[in-house]
């Protein structure tokens, strides 16, 4: 069953998120990938995730997909125009990518080649209305395509949104998003008020896939909440992690409450590990979702 | 107003290596924010002949960037005719247009950062200057050049309590948001705005 026959079949969804190399050895991505084999419903493959240079996701998502896993495949609009983005989108569905996860993109003043031009040619919203245009058989000026792709689409978000940014949400999902991915959630009563929120403005049924990072310390907590927006991780949780023997083993046991709490108010997590998927077969394991 | 600021001294000094110079000021915006006015061109004549150059003259024009007569700007200031090569401290509007008249090596005093304003504070980065001007839709904030990625449709999510990712300043959208509600026009957030025709942008496309 595909990805996206998944989503509609109403099944708990699990995702998780591999990082293409930063150069061209991609060795240690597929012994990445081998670590979460048969237990993902797919793996999503960022895009130069935090405006730092990597190995196009193109090319990972295909590698992958070469060794059988499907990917989701995630597009910026930060670092490609409307001509680009719409041929890496045919390149991408000739190879075999379905999935497509649509996001603006972080600045490139954060990321680690600071003075490169920011494209922004299309939004988010608009590069999800691109596909939508693709998928009808059309570019976006119009012109028919010889043969064309039928990807399932995805958006982000954060799980607290002030109006402004709701309003957006129900724009990617009127230009065709059929599921979320949000950023890491570590308070499932916040997370509920969220979905609460997303239920009031969409007409159709959404899928909500919730974020889950793994905590590994009481530093890497603080990190999060300094480096990362939209990621709060609670004081409580913070007190937690410092007084823990095994930070490690307290933060696998976090995300498995985290899983169990959200289990029935969202459609599946997606699993975005710091470091590699070391601990993801465990957390699923103990969460009984496997 | 075209905001610009000065550039190093010793940045200068990298690429002026001729001895004459006649530096030119603008009375415009550069005067206007105090950084290629009177009072700077002569700053800049004291520093520059500490260095060693020889000033053959300076003058402050009403408008770097509107000449109406090279041959009367040439007449008022002889000293342009002794010198080796211009100094200019404009906008780089003032700075190409001066260099296409004269004719002569021009050399920037400032870097031309965006088009803003001025009221009680400096106001950067007003227009985006895209060629096809909808700010009305966005109750007069303009996104294209506020929101440091030009969105068009809301905002990014990479704002930190209403901070912008990139720097120090607020978000636009949150602007955008605050000002919509104060004209009444929430409902402006609803419409999906389709991407820009930069072609309308140098005036290359009329529609």
């Amino acid at each position: 069953m595909s990805f996206r026959e998944k989503l509609d079949s109403g099944k708990f969804i699990i995702t998780a998120e591999l990082s293409p190399p930063k150069g061209t050895d991609f060795k240690s991505m597929l012994e990445d990938a081998e670590l979460i084999k048969d237990i993902v419903d797919a793996i999503n493959v960022t895009d130069n995730q935090r405006a730092v240079m990597r190995m196009s996701p193109l090319a990972a998502c295909s590698l992958l997909q070469n060794k059988g896993y499907e990917t989701i495949m995630h597009l910026t609009c930060r670092d490609r125009n409307r001509l680009a983005l719409q041929s890496e989108l045919l390149g991408a569905y000739a190879l075999g990518i379905r999935n497509i996860l649509v996001m603006s993109g972080d600045h490139p003043v954060k990321g680690d080649h600071e003075g490169a031009k920011p494209v922004y040619d299309l939004d988010s919203v608009q590069l999800l209305g691109l596909i939508q245009e693709l998928n009808r058989g059309f570019d976006l000026s119009g012109n028919r395509l010889e043969g064309h792709p039928d990807f399932c689409t995805g958006a982000v978000t954060n799980t607290e949104l002030n109006e402004v940014s709701l309003i957006k949400l129900g724009k990617k999902i009127r230009m065709g998003a059929s599921f979320i991915q949000t950023q890491a959630v570590f308070d499932a009563d916040l997370f509920s008020s969220f979905v609460e929120k997303i239920n009031q403005i969409k007409s159709k049924r959404i899928k909500i896939l919730a974020g889950i990072i793994p905590l590994k310390s009481e530093k890497n907590a603080l990190f999060l909440n300094k480096n990362i927006a939209g990621t709060k991780v609670p004081e409580n949780l913070i007190d937690r992690m410092r007084k823990a023997k095994n930070p490690e083993a307290l933060g696998i046991e976090i995300a498995v409450e985290l899983i169990n709490e959200l289990h029935g108010i969202c459609d599946g997590v997606h699993i975005m590990p710091v470091g590699n998927h070391g601990s993801t077969r465990k957390i699923l394991e103990k969460a009984g979702i496997l | 107003m075209i905001i610009s600021r000065q550039k190093e001294l010793k940045e200068i000094l990298k690429t002026l290596k001729e001895r004459d110079i006649f530096i030119i000021g603008c009375g415009k915006c550069a005067t206007k924010l105090h950084v290629g006015g009177e009072t700077e061109v002569l700053e800049m004549k004291k520093r520059l002949s500490i260095a060693g150059k020889n000033i053959a003259g300076w003058t402050v024009l009403s408008s770097a960037c509107n000449i109406s007569s090279w041959e009367e700007v040439l007449s008022l200031n002889p000293g342009i005719g002794k010198s080796d090569v211009l100094l200019i401290m404009s906008c780089g509007g003032g700075v190409s247009v001066i260099s296409k008249f004269s004719e002569k090596q021009v050399y920037p005093a400032l870097d031309t950062e965006s088009l803003g304003g001025i009221g009680s504070e400096i106001l950067k980065e007003q227009c985006g200057m895209c060629g096809e001007c909808t700010i009305w839709e966005y109750g007069g904030i303009c996104p294209v050049a506020r929101c440091p990625k030009g969105l068009l449709n809301g905002p990014c999510g990479g704002g930190v309590e209403g901070k912008c990712e990139v720097d120090e300043r607020k978000c636009a959208w949150d602007e955008i948001y605050d000002r919509l509600k104060k004209l009444g026009k929430l409902s402006n957030l609803e419409f999906i705005y389709t991407p820009k025709n930069h072609a309308k942008k140098m005036g290359r496309k009329k529609n």
